[in-house]
């Protein structure tokens, strides 16, 4: 299982947004570069098309391939009470010949991305993880390198965490107070609702931005 | 605090001071300053001070967290009052003079230096420069010229600090940082801006969450030629694999990529080729000939051609059906004889489950395919081909060879009949045109086997005469065993079927031969 929350920002407050992260984290960033496949197939078994991601990370020398299956997400009066997205997730690390594989199993393409941007990895009760990527579309299969962003001008953050049936109240407790700490810049919510900018962004990418800092009258 | 209390004692002594001098100073003072509401003010302020510290001492006590917004908030205010406070007194302060009630060792030292009105020697050196330092031109200019410059000089200074606090006030408006108290005004996107936003994050969050808009349509996803590095040895590159868009549809290309062992791909698996072609089953068939299926035993054992076991069945029937087709094709160019025993050991070794609805006839097809081979055999040289196939007989557990028992006797032109209604009318017609009956079974099943469809249907073509002939002459097996001199006599019961089976099959060729090959039994046994 894993909490998860998204949010978005402008493209030119990103750099704030490191700094910030930077300084709440307090471990160096990790770039990220990441072809993201998502297949689907006929339902074969029950009425749903089961769907698998494959994550290529083209960040390192040499590529590595993560399968990834995204299960429900928690539902219920509780799960509409907390601000995280609870959900349950299936992640495996895999060899190479993964997309042969299951292209033979029958499964076909349905959409590929490629998210370029930044990650924060640490541990504050639980692991979380902090990715603030651009996600971009590719004109052609397999094209990446003429990915172009989906939207220019903004970014997607997201924060994740892992979760057990046991610990995820406080997995969640802990995301939140982490996204507290964003509030100046960015307001993060549950992958399906949509939160628009922050109003006090600019001000905040600006303080964070100037060498001096903060406002002194 | 000692502001507070000469405040206060200012207070104190002017109210004293009212009554005896009433009219002149309190006018004045009172319309600049209401000295009651300023004591209150100074009251009060004194009293929020000293509930923060109470607060902060209770903080301390206990180690809770202060709430920072809110201590903040207070402090804020206190510092407000305060400021207006002594903003008022300011506009009054001539008017009183501030000395403490008593002098004691603390006010002894200072307290001369504090009420005398003379500068001090440093201050009056300062003082003493800066006026030379303002009056350096117009010294010998009449003091009324010399106050005009002066006021001139005031005007620009206060024009410039009027001009640099608007420059510092719009700076702080453009980067929101608000005025000094607290930002009242917070800055929010206008209308169109933030639907704009909103429209964008929707889609962005589509885009990354579900792939909204990502999906390349149909002809657009073609495998480029040039893949990435991660790719290139994954994906079959190439060989023109193509990825559908329509979900729900498995890619054609990718189930001829996992049989494509014999080297051909399917148009669909498990339809027959109506038309012949010659050129394919030609190479087919060497092919066939020369490479056994991946699955069965050894080929040159015929007991082992039965015991294939269940589970690789399924994947036979394909490969099978593959090469059936080719075989197929073939067949209608080979001996009768020739395709009878072809078409018997592929029907041997393709048993179907969709025909095993018929139980009750096994013992009787036994005997059946047992004369059959005898038959052939005695066309052959070989013994031992007749002793290898008569034990694969003995050891066939499958139901197909119920089907065989359908053809004893001469009543099976019923059977004919629905046989050739089916769609492999060639390979019954061609059946029809050989020499023997049983020969008509296996190439009926063999070729109903072929789809699935058909199976059940054939399956139940062939049951409902077989129940009759079965149920009506269950003897007629027993005589075609022993009888197998007669069989030539049987034979020529049909012999008007080859006749119309030539009407039926023009494209044939002439399955009247008697010729027998036995480098084609091998090849047929290499086969399976």
């Amino acid at each position: 299982m894993e909490c998860v929350v998204q949010g978005i920002i402008k493209t030119q407050h990103v750099e704030a947004l490191e700094i910030l992260l930077q300084g709440l984290c307090g471990v160096p960033k990790e770039s990220l570069r990441i072809h993201e496949l998502c297949l689907k197939s006929a339902p074969v078994l029950g009425v749903v098309a089961s769907e698998v991601r494959l994550l290529c990370d083209l960040e390192q020398p040499e590529p590595t391939w993560t399968v990834r299956h995204v299960g429900g997400a928690m539902r219920g009066a509780g799960a509409e009470q907390i601000s995280v997205l609870v959900r349950t997730v299936v992640e495996s690390k895999a060899s190479k010949n993964v997309l042969r594989l299951f292209y033979a199993l029958g499964y076909k393409l349905d959409h590929e991305l490629l998210r370029v941007g930044f990650a924060f990895h640490f541990q504050r009760v639980a692991r979380i993880t902090v990715t603030v990527t651009s996600v971009d579309k590719m004109p052609k299969l397999y094209a990446i390198d003429d990915a172009v962003p989906v939207m220019p001008g903004i970014q997607l953050v997201e924060v994740t965490a892992p979760a057990s049936s046991e610990n995820y109240t406080e997995v969640v407790a802990a995301i939140s107070s982490f996204c507290e700490y964003l509030a100046p810049l960015l307001h993060l919510s549950k992958p399906g609702v949509a939160t628009g900018v922050v109003p006090t962004a600019v001000a905040a990418a600006a303080s964070l931005m100037s060498s001096g800092g903060g406002k002194s009258f | 605090m000692a502001s507070m209390e000469g405040v206060m004692g200012a207070q104190d002594q002017t109210q004293v001071q009212q009554q005896p001098r009433v009219e002149k100073l309190n006018l004045a003072v009172q319309q600049q300053l209401n000295l009651e509401s300023v004591k209150t003010r100074a009251i009060g302020l004194y009293k929020a001070i000293s509930r923060i510290l109470e607060d902060f001492d209770a903080i301390a006590r206990t180690n809770a967290i202060p709430k920072w917004q809110d201590i903040l908030g207070q402090f804020s205010m206190v510092n407000l009052e305060l400021f207006n406070i002594v903003e008022d007194i300011k506009k009054v302060s001539k008017a009183f003079v501030v000395h403490p009630r008593n002098v004691n060792a603390e006010n002894a030292t200072i307290l001369p230096v504090m009420l005398s009105s003379k500068l001090l020697p440093e201050m009056e050196a300062e003082d003493s420069t800066k006026r030379e330092q303002l009056l350096i031109g117009m010294q010998n200019l009449p003091i009324s010229a010399q106050i005009e410059k002066l006021k001139t000089r005031i005007d620009m200074i206060g024009a410039a600090c009027e001009s640099a606090e608007k420059v510092i006030a719009d700076a702080r408006k453009a980067y929101g940082l608000g005025t000094r108290q607290a930002p009242t005004i917070v800055p929010t996107l206008d209308k169109v801006q933030a639907a704009k936003i909103q429209e964008q994050e929707n889609s962005l969050r589509a885009a990354a969450n579900f792939g909204e808009g990502l999906r390349l349509p149909g002809e657009q996803r073609h495998i480029p030629s040039s893949l990435p590095m991660h790719l290139v040895d994954v994906l079959p590159a190439g060989d023109g694999a193509h990825i559908t868009d329509t979900s729900g549809m498995y890619p054609k290309n990718a189930p001829s990529n996992s049989i494509n062992s014999q080297g051909t791909i399917p148009q669909s698996l498990g339809r027959s080729v109506p038309s012949p072609s010659a050129a394919t089953g030609a190479t087919s068939f060497d092919n066939t000939t020369t490479s056994p299926l991946p699955y069965a035993n050894s080929p040159r054992s015929g007991t082992n051609m039965m015991n294939t076991p269940s589970p690789q069945q399924q994947a036979q029937v394909a490969q099978q059906q593959q090469q059936q087709q080719q075989q197929r094709q073939k067949i209608m160019q080979l001996l009768p004889h020739q395709q009878q025993l072809l078409a018997q050991q592929q029907f041997r070794q393709s048993p179907t489950p969709g025909l095993g609805q018929v139980h009750g006839q096994h013992q009787m097809q036994f005997s059946q395919p047992l004369a059959h081979q005898q038959f052939q055999n005695r066309q052959l040289q070989s013994g031992h081909v007749q002793h290898s196939i008569g034990q694969s007989q003995l050891n066939q557990g499958n139901q197909l060879r119920t089907h065989l028992s359908q053809f004893t006797g001469t009543a099976n032109s019923t059977l004919f009949n629905t046989a050739q209604t089916s769609p492999n009318s060639q390979m019954i017609s061609n059946i029809s045109a050989t020499m023997s009956s049983q020969s008509h079974l296996p190439r009926v099943q063999f070729g109903l086997s072929g789809g699935h469809a058909q199976r059940s249907h054939a399956s139940q073509i062939l049951n409902d005469p077989m129940f009759n002939m079965g149920v009506g002459n269950p003897s007629n097996m027993m005589p075609m065993q022993q009888q197998q001199q007669q069989q030539h006599g049987v034979q020529s019961g049909f012999g008007n079927m080859p006749g119309n089976a030539q009407n039926l099959q023009p494209g044939s060729v002439a399955l009247q031969n008697a010729s027998q090959n036995p480098n084609f039994q091998q090849r047929q046994q290499g086969q399976q």
